[in-house]
């Protein structure tokens, strides 16, 4: 558990990145969509943190819409650079991966 | 904790880091209205989930600031000082912690540079007391440097005092040096073949060469261009969050807002 | 050891200052050269008299261009004693390579006693550093203490040695020792008045540069200093 909690931190602005390949969608959605991909719970503590600072890198552009017959939202979508960097990030990551099974000799 | 009461902290926490609360407030309002649990397991308390998002937007390390405590490392008492029958100095006080940034600002001959002279100790007041914790740094508007040695023999002899060996002074002086624009100390010749602002560059480091607890500034960066100016404002802005205290004395009035405490030496005007 | 920084730091400074090492080197030689004809004897004296007034000189300029870095070498922590100390010992070292060769020249083109030369060269250098110190704590500017340089200079070459005047010259030494060296026979009164002469001279210029640093650089009353 705790393992996992040290993998998370450190891609967990890259998934988030990824879930917004999808389209656009707010805080909560983009939890819901991480959690049905399999991370687990993301606490809203860590999850918006992770949101500004993608904001503030431009890597992710975002506005408020009305919701319908709701409060409005604050909707995440990726940027050209978020794109951009979510492909090279990808790439370096499976390198990454492949070479820790070998490593760890994962069948 | 009810959602209204931690997000109403939330939102005081924010406040009180000068950030505008009403974005970050309704956006977690809006989660917690989506996932029906409670505010403390969703984000935490709401200091330390404030703290997290401040960083995020601002890009910093947690702040290392303390708030002004304990005794501080300067303490100037009723400072007069009379040239002649004019009075420059009537009774001023001046009290600077660890961490803290003063701005000294008044017009021309208001005696700021005098009042700074007196805090470093190189002229005497007519009645008053300085009193410094820890060890000091100055630096005039100009001078403090010898024509015929070069920067990096400047660091070493000045090191030495403070105790520094040979590399850590020239690597301490060089680094800074870096920090103000000036890239290669090294191959600069001898001070007289600087430039004023450069020369004025290689002042600065000196004063802060060492690491002392006090750091007294006299309007430091005549001849740096604008870069260099930003550049040093910086450099008081780290050694303030490094815990020393700089007191500097400006005209320039725009950076004001940056400083802890402003005391204002124009006649007339509250002390 | 900070005296030796200290030192070594005011040692790069003069030999940067090409100038005054030209001055140092060439103008002993003049004088010397200046009296070599008839009256060779006073070679001696003139070419002690040309090493004091230059390296007086040195330390002149030495002690102004040291002015504006000396506060804020006692705030980085120096004691005013590692300062001027310093200071004189890189005049001295100076001095002493200055009159290796000029006794090797005495050496090699008068018949005189050598022992009484050297000890000449070496007082003079001994002499020669702090009075220029103190001259430059004393006077404003190197102007000042130039024009006073040469006044004594000149004194020297031209008072009468007996008059009391002469006596607080304080090259006055070089002329008693100088007539020891070259008169046969001589009279060993002149080395000891000489010699005591210059060790009081010595005794009051360092006096008078120790006195002037302390009270120039010193703490001031008003200020109290904590450690934390």
């Amino acid at each position: 558990m705790e393992r996992r909690q040290q993998w998370l931190r450190g891609v967990l602005d890259l998934c988030v990145l990824g879930a917004l390949t999808r389209g656009e969608s707010y805080g909560y959605e983009i939890g819901q969509r991480l959690e049905a991909g399999g991370l687990g719970p993301i606490a809203g503590g860590t999850l918006y943190p992770a949101l500004l600072r993608l904001e503030r890198l431009g890597l992710v552009v975002a506005d408020w819409r009305a919701g319908d017959g709701g409060p409005s939202r604050k909707y995440y979508r990726l940027s050209a650079e978020g794109k951009a960097t979510l492909a090279s990030a990808g790439a370096d990551w499976a390198v990454f991966v492949g070479n820790v099974n070998a490593i760890m000799e994962v069948p | 904790m009810t959602v209204d009461d931690w997000l109403a902290a939330f939102a005081a926490e924010l406040r009180r880091r000068r950030v505008d609360p009403a974005a970050l407030v309704a956006e977690a309002a809006t989660h917690l209205r989506d996932s029906g649990r409670a505010p403390l397991q969703v984000f935490g308390p709401p200091a330390a989930y404030a703290v997290t998002l401040v960083d995020s937007l601002r890009g910093a390390t947690a702040e290392l600031r303390r708030a002004p405590s304990g005794e501080p490392r300067l303490e100037a008492t009723k400072i007069i000082k009379r040239y002649g029958r004019s009075t420059v100095l009537h009774g001023v006080d001046l009290r600077v912690h660890a961490g803290e940034t003063v701005a000294i600002i008044g017009a021309n001959g208001s005696g700021k540079s005098t009042l700074l002279r007196i805090c470093a100790g190189l002229i005497s007041p007519d009645s008053g007391h300085v009193r410094i914790r820890g060890t000091l740094g100055y630096c005039p508007q100009d001078g403090g440097t010898a024509d015929f040695l070069t920067a990096d023999e400047h660091f070493v002899l000045v090191g030495a005092g403070r105790g520094s060996s040979r590399t850590e002074a020239r690597a301490q002086g060089r680094t800074a040096a870096a920090a103000l624009d000036w890239p290669r100390p090294g191959t600069s010749g001898v001070a007289r073949q600087l430039s004023g602002g450069t020369r004025q560059k290689l002042n600065l480091v000196l004063a802060g060469l060492g690491d002392p607890d006090v750091l007294l500034l006299d309007e430091p960066y005549q001849g740096f261009d604008n870069g260099s100016y930003l550049d040093f404002w910086q450099q008081v802005w780290r050694w303030r969050d490094a815990g020393k205290a700089v007191v500097v004395v400006t005209h320039r009035l725009g950076e004001l807002d940056r400083a802890d405490a402003v005391l204002d030496l124009t006649p007339g005007s509250p002390r | 050891m900070r005296i030796l920084t200290v030192a070594e730091m005011a040692l790069r400074e003069i030999s940067r200052r090409r100038g005054v090492l030209i001055l140092l080197a060439l103008l002993p030689l003049a004088f010397y050269y200046s009296r070599r004809g008839e009256a060779y004897w006073q070679s001696v004296r003139f070419v002690s008299l040309g090493i004091g007034w230059t390296l007086s000189t040195a330390a002149l300029f030495a002690g102004n261009a040291a002015r504006t870095i000396e506060p804020r070498l006692r705030l980085s922590g120096y004691a005013t004693h590692e300062l001027y100390l310093g200071r004189l010992a890189a005049l001295w070292t100076v001095g002493l390579t200055l009159i290796v060769p000029y006794f090797l020249l005495i050496r090699l083109d008068l018949d005189v006693r050598y022992g009484a030369v050297a000890l000449i060269l070496l007082l003079t250098v001994a002499v020669a550093a702090p009075f220029g110190l103190a001259l430059s704590a004393l006077l404003p500017r190197e102007l000042e203490g130039m024009l006073v340089l040469l006044t004594v200079v000149a004194m020297q070459m031209m008072l009468d040695p007996e008059t009391t005047v002469a006596h607080a010259l304080p090259f006055w030494f070089s002329r008693e020792i100088g007539t020891y060296a070259i008169e046969n026979p001589a009279d060993p009164h002149l080395m000891t008045r000489g010699t005591i002469h210059a060790t009081i001279t010595l005794a009051v210029l360092i006096s008078m540069v120790a006195i002037t640093s302390t009270i120039r650089l010193r703490r001031r009353p008003h200020m109290s200093l904590a450690a934390q």
